[in-house]
């Protein structure tokens, strides 16, 4: 039987609503932290999700339910590219991603020597980051900063998924090279060795 | 002079790899004989066992630097969320 729809058809039946709660709910905290890095400022960054959050309630009966994330961050992608074409005709590509406030001291820091190394090096990450070429930023921003995976981060940057690799790759030798010129890799070789 | 040629190609192999290796992404999972390659190759090469090692120290240093979301701000998406599914027509007013 068919499920009912609001009359101008607009919105979800009642079996899209109830798998929407289920499948989004979960994924407002990354949605956030990378409208975060996609937008200037938080006012920005809740306006992006919310509207993504609207389109993608009108779009759940369509959506085949197997990877929610990689489906919301597609349409967040889609849409922060529409809210910039009606603020700023001009090119999206070269926005630069922004970091978002630093997380130095947030109580997931696996120790005190971490947070302190973190503090003492950041400065130093951040502009080799910002150094970087945009496309490479994002990727890294996204994978490493962002903790997306490869196919989640092909559906923000709208590529596939071995160009995420190969961008992340070439930022990580970037920020490796550049981390070592400034003195900050002695001893940590000792991380090396098998998992 | 050919096992120098032929470590030389083992650490760059070695070196297209780490990345993968790290990330253990589910897009590109490496096969258990090239872990055990690589795995092999990291036991006896110290310069791509220093490689591995900065890679995770750098690994963990942009992992540190994930921007936290303002709980109010979370709570202000949900409530959105709320009043998206309430709305009869989906369009989000309140």
């Amino acid at each position: 039987m068919e499920q009912p729809r609001p009359a101008d058809g607009s919105g979800a039946t009642a079996e899209g609503a109830a798998r929407f709660r289920a499948q989004v709910e979960p994924e407002i905290e990354v949605l956030l932290r990378v409208a975060g890095s996609l937008t200037a400022n938080q006012a920005d960054a809740e306006d992006l999700v919310q509207e993504t959050l609207l389109r993608a309630y009108r779009a759940i009966d369509r959506f085949d339910g197997r990877h929610p994330r990689a489906w919301l961050l597609t349409i967040l992608r889609n849409t922060n590219a529409s809210l910039h074409r009606r603020k700023r005709p001009s090119v999206v590509e070269d926005e630069v991603l922004a970091l978002g406030a630093p997380a130095f001291g947030k109580e997931s820091s696996a120790s005190a020597e971490d947070d302190a190394i973190a503090a003492e090096i950041g400065p130093e990450l951040r502009a080799g980051i910002a150094a970087l070429k945009p496309a490479f930023r994002q990727a890294v921003i996204l994978v490493d900063v962002n903790d997306l995976s490869y196919a989640e981060a092909a559906a923000v940057m709208d590529v596939p998924v071995g160009t995420v690799m190969s961008r992340l790759s070439r930022a990580r030798a970037k920020l490796r090279e550049h981390l070592a010129s400034a003195g900050h890799l002695r001893g940590a070789e000792s991380e090396g060795g098998v998992r | 002079m050919i096992n120098s040629i032929r470590a030389a190609v083992t650490c760059r192999w070695s070196a297209r790899r780490i990345g993968r290796y790290l990330d253990a992404d589910p897009s590109a999972i490496l096969s258990a004989r090239d872990v055990a390659r690589l795995e092999g190759h990291l036991e006896v090469c110290a310069r791509c066992s220093s490689a591995l090692g900065e890679f995770r120290f750098l690994d963990r240093l942009l992992g540190s630097m994930t921007p936290t979301v303002d709980a109010d701000s979370l709570s202000r998406m949900r409530g959105y969320l709320d009043r998206v599914e309430q709305t009869s027509g989906g369009d989000g007013r309140v």
